[in-house]
């Protein structure tokens, strides 16, 4: 059991602030660790990246490696790293970046660093804030609830099929491809047949999370060039399992429910702002006044909302 | 008699359901306000108590009721009175997924639509509902009746054992092992008697009552082949 949340505003607001309450207030179905993707107002050129290193006592070495991949791509720090720790072992950072020469081969070639160190998001820009606590621990770590933005996922995760790992929480970045992201609330049945299979493709792991496998499986599709609604309508006939999962690109939220229809989602869309939340009560911490949602509880249901206006001028 | 006014807010549960056992001992109706959808309230009530939830309420209200009346004015979410073994809950729009779960018995009446798998796994009483059941509704009911006035999404009645589905209007689709049987006058009769309280007889209806074929109650392994819908 875990919770998932999506929040679109009409233009960008306070979408960290509301993502934390609907987070909060499904902290019972999962108070293992709590991640939010946000969408700010995305940048022309560059990208943000956040990610994380396991060992603090090697943070500088990581780091440094880190960048010389980055020189060698052709890109650069467009500002200072920002590093945020507390008392445990693993640090968590935040980084502005020129564009690499080609970002899959520098993503593939970062990635040989995950000992140390591992992206967790990288766009113009989403950015994934992930930890162990609850909603309000990795808010108040992470400063989630000042975080501007026109949309973005909540994630309250309760393990099950793997370890409570920092980097093993929600939401996944679709590896390689900027901007986008998931959390899903499930098991995936068919999850080392479908992980077998997209290694022999040359795809990498980094959590044992059988959501990862989503992100993945979603990045693949897309290569292959299906659009975000057939992606998400071929994922309730081609993984096994029980799920409601949800899905971010920079045009708007997605979601997917299984053929078994175990796991809730509402929704509510309201003049082109739209709230989901696996419980009602979450979205009452957000619209206080009686208010009908959309319960999407039938078998095999796919839907995408769309994100308006993302620039702060209009 | 003065009603018993009750705030839910963001408190914690346990204490606003303390509250609603200490207000059924003084036998004054309950009003429950500002319920912003929150889960578990209600659960356990005691028989005699008459209590109205103001706005939506959230999962597993009104379980293990054991003979009070509920009323919801808005909609209600999971498993509303799952469990209950007396009484009588009123929703007045929409009760979510699973609602009267393995419930024992009593009515749960419910003025719009139900969720998927309504009815789920009960064993007594009767499940109202004005408008649709959703998708599974009825599943593995071991007794009671589930009566639709507003027609069945698919599944229908899927794997019943001895539990009786009633549906007036459109059914999407049957469960697995259903029988579909012309009800005689005198069943007619008996859930005429359990609407007339209700005040929701018509006689026009054309009904139509499902129960278990019975071949899964002998399920073999070598025949699942033809039970698998998915």
């Amino acid at each position: 059991m875990c919770g998932i949340a999506g929040r679109i505003l009409n233009a960008p607001g306070e979408v960290g602030r509301d993502l934390v309450a609907l987070m909060a207030a499904q902290e019972h179905r999962g108070a293992d660790s709590t991640g939010f993707a946000v969408y700010g107002v995305p940048m022309e050129t560059g990208y943000v990246l956040r990610g994380m290193g396991f060992d603090k006592a090697q943070m500088d070495q990581g780091l440094a490696k880190f960048e010389a991949v980055l020189t060698d791509h052709g890109a650069s720090y467009l500002s200072d790293p920002k590093i945020i720790s507390d008392a445990s072992k693993h640090y968590c950072f935040r980084m502005e970046i020129s564009d690499p020469k080609d970002l899959t081969a520098w993503v593939a070639d970062a990635d040989m660093l995950t000992g140390d160190i591992e992206i967790q998001s990288c766009g113009r820009s989403l950015e994934i804030i992930k930890d162990v606590g609850s909603a309000e621990q990795v808010s108040e770590k992470h400063k989630v609830h000042d975080m501007v933005g026109t949309h973005g996922l909540g994630h309250a995760r309760l393990a099950t099929e793997s370890s409570v790992l920092p980097n093993a929480s929600h939401p996944f970045w679709a590896r390689p491809f900027s901007d986008v992201a998931i959390v899903h609330n499930g098991q995936i049945t068919d999850y080392f047949t479908w992980r077998d299979r997209l290694e022999r493709q040359g795809y990498r792991f980094l959590t044992e999370n059988d959501s990862e496998l989503i992100a993945v499986w979603v990045s693949d599709q897309m290569k292959q060039g299906l659009t975000l609604e057939q992606a998400l309508k071929r994922s309730i006939s081609a993984i096994d399992g029980v799920f409601t999962y949800m899905i971010a690109t920079p045009g708007g939220i997605g979601f997917a429910k299984d053929r078994f229809a175990m796991k809730p989602i509402v929704a509510l869309e309201d003049n082109g702002e739209v709230a989901a939340a696996t419980e009602e009560q979450a979205m009452r911490r957000v619209f206080r006044n009686e208010i009908d949602v959309v319960n999407y509880d039938g078998p095999s249901l796919t839907g995408i909302w769309g994100v308006g206006n993302r620039s702060l001028a209009a | 008699m003065s009603e018993t006014v009750i705030e839910v807010g963001d408190r914690h549960i346990r204490e606003i359901n303390e509250e609603i056992q200490e207000a059924c001992k003084t036998g004054k109706p309950i009003r429950v306000v500002d319920t912003l959808s929150r889960h578990n309230l209600g659960v356990g009530l005691p028989d005699g108590a008459d209590i109205t939830f103001e706005g939506s309420v959230g999962y597993y209200c009104g379980g293990l009721n054991t003979g009070s009346s509920l009323k919801i004015e808005r909609n209600s979410g999971w498993a509303l009175g799952e469990g209950m073994a007396k009484g009588h809950i009123t929703v007045g729009g929409r009760a979510g997924m699973s609602c009267g779960a393995a419930m024992i018995g009593g009515t749960i009446h419910v003025k719009g639509d139900t969720g998927p798998r309504c009815g789920v796994a009960m064993k007594g009483g009767n499940i109202v509902v004005e408008g649709k059941i959703g998708y599974q509704s009825g599943f593995m009911a071991h007794a009671g009746k589930i009566i639709a006035l507003g027609g069945a999404g698919d599944s229908c009645a899927d794997a019943l054992w001895e539990g009786e589905v009633w549906v007036a209007g459109e059914v999407d689709s049957l469960g697995v092992d259903v029988n579909v049987i012309e009800p005689t006058a005198e069943e007619v009769a008996e859930v005429d008697a359990i609407l007339e309280p209700l005040g929701l007889v018509d006689p026009s209806r054309n009904w139509r009552k499902m129960v278990s074929g019975q071949r899964l109650w002998y399920f073999e392994a070598r025949d699942a082949s033809a039970w698998l819908m998915i």
